[in-house]
């Protein structure tokens, strides 16, 4: 092996790059911090699960499919998605989770030298994997906990070549109505691809909540994200989607992944386009999450900050990524949002109600101790 | 090579037959780059000493001269970590009989600093640094008037940094890293220093805040230096400066923020007390922490004697540690620390080097020998995630330091011991 350099194979930007290093499995978060049991309200999971029809997918799996391909593109589960947008089946292209999609949107459109452009407290992916392919992230401050229009605008150059909006945001909660996202857009002209992330957009209820399907038709700039991961219950099967205008599809298409998708995760996802049923059982559990911890908040003196989605944020009188360590020894794992620029607050996925009991229970302990 | 594009590099044939040449190479790119003939003939010196003592099959030496503005930095680097460094360690008493370990001594001497890392397919890499001096000078205090803050925290440019320092100097205010603007400069070109200055309307610097690497994967943070008068503001601007700093160190390969010694306006309640060190009036104060990313446990390799004191911190932090007791070393002798002196506050800070079976009894002597040097405070810093480092506890423990914090850090949580004050 003499003569083998890394360092000289590899790009700076890689160089630069620190891996993302996921939390251990359960089972050793609870060895090491001495719980039996940990709850999840760190990664905005359902705890209602997928809905009934792809729970009896999975029931009924025959494990001697395991052996075979997925076909290549999600025939099947494209068309559902289309059918119940209004779509074309070529307009949407799967992934394996919404991160996936992303990547295929920033391979399609940028190169050296490009930009994109979103906000600097969001979820990370859009940064990160801008950063990793040597694509600069502009990162603009949100104003007021929310996507800031005008600084967004003002951030567009000649080398910009996707904005990421995340609507409803992560970790805020806020989000754009229809009337917003429209103007935005006119005020974009064209001048670069406009992603909205809508992973959250099953739990809105506002009636003004944008319908981005309705607004791609006149701006075929826009993509728009989903995933099968929040309001589904399948976030341990990987699948999320993206729909564009054909051409743009078309376009992105050419950076995609065959088969990334696994067979499981496309059955049960069909399964679930468009469970009503399931989004009302969802939505009415977000609702008594969200009183509840409402509740919670006011009670110990905490501000809260949510607006759409199956999360909160509270912000807390002491560092969070110290709650976030005293909450893993009683058994509630919850997210410290340092890592998203929010230093001192928490975020809350809206668990199981024994979930959100136990986490007002040592979150009280917690702050009682300081 | 080890040395970036930049860096005047040179590869010799370890031993003393080609250790002259890489003594005038060292000089003369010392003297290049812009350094002093007295810190380019140490660093010769150095050079000169290292590669005599280089065993003959080690493989080729590599050197490579770095300016880092406030220090020169020779770096040295073995294509293999098998290597007999215990000359570097400054306790081994001098054998006449060993001219490489004499060498390696003096070597040692030489340096104001001697850092190790492990470099690519399984070599090692010496850096030796010499530093700068700077002139003595009279600061010149802030004017009156300054404020009220404009905007939010920004990286300066180098003449708003200066004032910053100098303002901070003669006002006493943000702690010795916060003197010597020159210095500071040259800390911040050479990109170890990172630095975040909060400004009023007429872009003057009304407080500041800096950091610096500490260890692999944690920042120091020195300040605030706030140049406000008492006041609500000056609580806001210093939060307010600590926010910038998190803001700017999120989601990058910084895990942490240590304060060793807090200024006056440090806000205190965004940290964690991850222990206490003894201060030079006798007193102790707090080290406190700031972790900017979730810890999600780790393992600590800890030895018998301290499995209590770290046990006991580990539950008191609520850090998920699996506390292993470590495999002894696998070299039988050998073992060297590294020392970096202070002498303005009669400190020595000791970190391993190389583990060997005789830790134990190279930690007691490298304490012994600063002792005997007049120095008086006495810490070590061990990587708990290396489970080799534990075998220098014991010595450093008999020698009468104490474990004085747990800095988190699940890939490896940095104990540090100190002597009482």
């Amino acid at each position: 092996m003499s003569g083998f350099a890394l360092e000289r194979l590899v790009p700076a930007h890689v160089q630069a790059f620190e891996a993302y290093v996921p939390s251990p499995p359960d089972d050793v978060l609870r060895r090491r911090f001495g719980v039996a049991h940990l709850h999840r309200l760190n990664n905005n999971e359902n705890p209602l699960g997928p809905p009934a029809a792809s729970r009896a997918v999975l029931a009924r799996w025959d494990e001697r499919e395991a052996a075979l391909y997925p076909q290549g593109d999600g025939w099947h589960l494209r068309r559902a998605i289309a059918g119940r947008f209004g779509l074309d089946a070529e307009q949407v292209i799967l992934g394996n989770g919404a991160n996936e999609v992303i990547a295929f949107v920033i391979k399609a459109f940028c190169e050296a030298g490009d930009n994109i452009v979103t906000a600097d407290r969001t979820f990370a992916v859009y940064e990160w994997l801008a950063s990793f392919s040597g694509i600069e992230p502009r990162l603009v401050p949100l104003r007021d906990h929310g996507f800031d229009d005008a600084a967004l605008l003002r951030a567009i150059d000649a080398r910009s070549r996707v904005v990421f909006l995340c609507n409803p945001n992560n970790p805020t909660g806020s989000w754009w109505d229809h009337a917003k996202l429209a103007r935005f857009l006119d005020a974009v002209a064209g001048r670069a691809i406009v992603v909205v992330d809508e992973a959250y957009a099953e739990f809105a209820e506002a009636p003004d909540f944008p319908d981005s399907f309705a607004l791609m038709a006149r701006h075929p700039n826009l993509i728009v994200f989903r995933t099968f991961s929040k309001m589904w219950g399948l976030a341990g099967l990987r699948i999320g989607w993206m729909a564009a205008a054909p051409a743009v599809a078309a376009t992105v298409r050419k950076t995609t992944i065959s088969y990334s998708v696994n067979r499981l995760a496309l059955e049960a996802a069909r399964e679930a386009v468009w469970d009503e049923a399931h989004i009302a059982a969802s939505r009415a559990q977000v609702r008594a999450a969200r009183a509840g911890l409402g509740a919670l908040a006011e009670r110990l003196g905490l501000t809260m900050l949510g607006g759409i989605g199956n999360f909160a944020m509270l912000r807390l009188p002491m560092p969070d990524t110290v709650v976030h360590r005293r909450l893993m020894a009683r058994g509630v794992m919850a997210r410290a949002m340092t890592s998203f620029r929010y230093p001192g607050w928490l975020r809350v996925s809206f668990g199981s109600a024994p979930a959100m009991a136990a986490f007002g229970q040592a979150l009280e302990a917690v702050l009682a101790e300081r | 090579m080890t040395g970036d594009d930049a860096a005047p590099c040179l590869n010799l044939p370890p031993g003393p037959r080609f250790a002259a040449v890489g003594a005038e190479f060292v000089r003369g790119a010392a003297a290049i780059l812009g350094a002093e003939p007295h810190r380019g003939d140490r660093l010769a010196l150095i050079a000169e000493e290292v590669l005599a003592a280089s065993p003959p099959g080690s493989g080729p030496v590599s050197l490579a001269l770095r300016d880092r503005r406030h220090a020169m930095r020779l770096e040295l680097g073995f294509t293999t970590a098998d290597l007999d460094l215990a000359g570097l360690d400054q306790a081994r008493r001098r054998d006449v009989e060993d001219l490489a370990e004499v060498g390696l001594y003096l070597a040692a001497r030489l340096a104001d600093q001697l850092t190790t890392h492990p470099a690519g397919a399984g070599g090692l890499r010496l850096d030796f640094d010499v530093a700068r001096s700077y002139p003595p000078r009279r600061a010149q205090p802030p004017p009156p008037g300054l404020g009220p803050v404009q905007g939010v925290p920004v990286e300066p440019d180098d003449a708003t940094l200066a004032l910053l320092v100098e303002w901070a100097e003669a006002s006493g205010a943000g702690g010795t890293a916060f003197r010597t603007p020159a210095r500071v400069l040259d800390q911040r070109a050479a990109g170890e220093l990172a630095a975040l200055v909060a400004l009023d309307a007429r872009r003057r610097p009304l407080g500041g805040l800096f950091w610096q690497s500490f260890g692999r994967r944690l920042m120091a943070l020195s300040g605030p230096a706030l140049l406000l008068p008492g006041g609500a503001g000056r609580a806001a601007l210093a939060t307010a400066l600590l926010h910038a700093a998190l803001a700017r160190l999120a989601r990058g390969s910084i895990q942490g923020l240590v304060v060793l010694e807090a200024a006056p306006d440090m806000p205190a309640e965004a940290f964690e007390v991850v222990g206490h060190l003894p201060d030079a009036a006798g007193g102790r104060h707090p080290v406190l922490f700031r972790a900017l990313e979730e810890d999600p446990g780790g393992i600590a390799w800890v030895p018998d004697m301290l499995r209590g004191w770290v046990a006991g911190t580990v539950r008191r932090l609520g850090l998920g540690r699996d506390i292993e007791a470590p495999p002894p070393p696998a070299r039988a002798t050998g073992a060297a620390m590294a020392a970096e002196t202070d002498r303005a506050a009669s400190r020595v800070t000791l970190r391993p080097l190389l583990a060997a079976a005789d830790a134990a009894a190279v930690a007691l002597g490298n304490v012994a020998l600063f002792r005997a040097q007049g120095f008086g405070q006495f810490r070590a810093v061990l990587d708990l995630g290396q489970p080799s480092h534990a075998a220098f506890a014991e010595g450093l423990v008999q020698a009468g330091l104490a474990p004085a914090a747990l800095i988190p850090d699940a890939a490896g949580d940095l104990l540090l011991l100190a002597t009482p004050g």
